[in-house]
């Protein structure tokens, strides 16, 4: 699945998804609870648990309440998932301190592998793991749009919120345009051929800039004429939140949050 | 080189958080003062804005937690300022961190240190003295967009290298990740200074009214290398 195709996909679940049209409000505190919790848990052996309990939690959310599709999750997942996996291979093998369990010489130097990269690289999966499954509970139940008005309620400058708009309209101008010209392209033949393929591209990427800026400006006018003068006012929509559901969060996330505490007070497998 | 959801540990998400702000804060002051004075340049802006998202989501995995892709901040700092340009980077970041799980929110303090003040920087400063010393004005658009491209990268090692170092040694982790991170970096800063190149001439021949108002170039003129300052 290419960028573009999976990134609308995340776009119109955010819209579309079963919790929706609850209070975006109550999701984004629960989705930034979980996650600092999930960062922020002390590095003790079982560390890992506490991401393996959020991922499952997050999980759950997103598959059984929110219901987004199976296969949308596990696209998103599964590319930064090998990412974080090839990284703590590298943790693993080339990093950490202390006595080498394993040493191997190589003409020019030798290579030491540490109990301490190891422990380090497996824990970072894990926080890498549970931490996205936060950020995808988030993408993925509560759009931009609803994300923005949160923002204005809590006083970000206005001028940075009209430019966030802005960028977002004009991410999708880039890649219509940008679609539009490789489609000329291709009915022009001009993918025929190593030579025509880089010459189209270098064409692209010249004019799409300019392209998209004369689009911009289009649209600019068109704000300018229907009296734009700089916030970009939306019907606030807004679900009142769930007191109820609030507090059920902040007291799962204070309790789970005191357990880690106390496990890690009474050096509970401490490294 | 955006640094994936919960690759730092906390203490580290907390110090570039720390160090971000202040340079976020002064931005936000100069892109209102832009924004009230040359309202024309709002699209420029915002498409900016949507270049760096377009151009930094052309990724290349990279083995360190990380990847390998254009910045397209460079630009954006000789345009309006390194402050702006990390402005537009917390925008950028926070939407690709929301849209495409590219980066995180956690680690955006570094990522924002790295993409939209550290190279911004390096760039402006370099175009600064182009501009000054009134050399091309393209082959100062790609020195400086190539080097802000590359410092973005040493900026990544450092923060992955004093977060994870290699037998309690910093400059030992370092020179890993920079090691790895050069194999591809050093082609795509080469490519994006080119395309710096061809956007700044194009913008220059037909925008030159929008980049004089910005004091990007003295007037709008046709010929770019001979006329600008």
């Amino acid at each position: 699945m290419s960028h573009s195709d999976l990134y609308a996909e995340v776009d119109r679940s955010a819209y579309t998804n079963a919790i929706a049209k609850s209070s975006p409000i109550t999701k984004t505190f629960f989705a930034l609870s979980t996650l600092a919790i999930c960062v922020f848990a002390p590095t003790f052996v079982p560390t890992f648990i506490v991401p393996i309990i959020v991922f499952i939690l997050c999980t759950i959310l997103i598959l059984g309440v929110a219901k987004v599709k199976l296969r949308l999750y596990l696209n998103l997942l599964i590319y930064p998932t090998i990412m974080a996996a090839i990284s703590c291979i590298f943790l693993a093998l080339f990093f950490g301190t202390g006595d080498p369990i394993a040493q191997f010489s190589l003409p020019w130097t030798t290579w030491s592998i540490y109990k301490s990269g190891i422990l380090t690289s497996v824990i970072t999966f894990f926080r890498v793991e549970g931490a996205l499954s936060c950020l995808f509970f988030l993408i993925l139940t509560t759009s931009i749009t609803d994300l923005s008005l949160i923002l204005r309620r809590v006083h970000v400058p206005k001028v940075l919120l009209e430019i966030s708009l802005l960028i977002y309209r004009y991410i999708f101008v880039f890649l219509e345009v940008a679609e539009q010209m490789t489609i000329a392209q291709l009915m022009r033949l001009g993918k025929g051929g190593w030579m025509k393929r880089i010459r189209g591209f270098a064409l692209l990427a010249g004019n799409l800039f300019i392209r998209s800026l004369e689009q911009a400006e289009r649209t600019f006018t068109a704000m300018n004429a229907r009296g734009y003068d700089g916030p970009i006012y939306v019907l606030e929509d807004f679900p009142k939140s769930n007191k109820l559901m609030l507090i059920v969060i902040v007291l799962f996330n204070v309790l789970f949050a005191l357990v880690v505490y106390m496990l890690y007070l009474t050096n509970f497998g401490v490294l | 080189m955006h640094i994936m959801e919960g690759f730092l540990p906390p203490e580290w998400c907390i110090v570039w958080f720390v160090i971000s702000i202040p340079v976020l804060v002064y931005g936000i002051y100069k892109l209102t003062k832009i924004t009230k004075k040359v309202p024309e340049a709002k699209p420029l802006l915002a498409l900016m804005g949507a270049f760096i998202f377009v151009i930094s989501a052309l990724k290349l995995p990279s083995v360190v937690g990380s990847s390998s892709h254009p910045t397209g901040t460079g630009l954006a700092a000789v345009f309006f300022g390194p402050a702006v340009a990390g402005v537009l980077s917390l925008i950028v970041l926070v939407f690709q961190a929301l849209l495409l799980a590219h980066g995180g929110l956690t680690t955006l303090g570094a990522n924002v240190f790295s993409m939209g003040i550290a190279g911004p920087a390096v760039g402006f400063a370099i175009w600064m003295i182009f501009k000054r010393a009134k050399l091309s004005p393209s082959v100062g658009i790609f020195t400086s967009v190539a080097l802000s491209d590359l410092v973005t990268y040493v900026v990544t090692s450092i923060q992955l290298a004093l977060a994870y170092p290699s037998e309690g040694s910093v400059l030992a982790a370092f020179t890993k990740f920079a090691a790895i991170y050069a194999v591809t970096q050093i082609p795509i800063a080469i490519a994006e200074g080119i395309v710096a190149v061809l956007i700044f001439s194009f913008l220059a021949k037909h925008k030159g009214n929008i980049l004089s108002l910005l004091k990007v170039i003295k007037s709008p003129v046709s010929n770019v290398d001979k006329e600008v300052n």
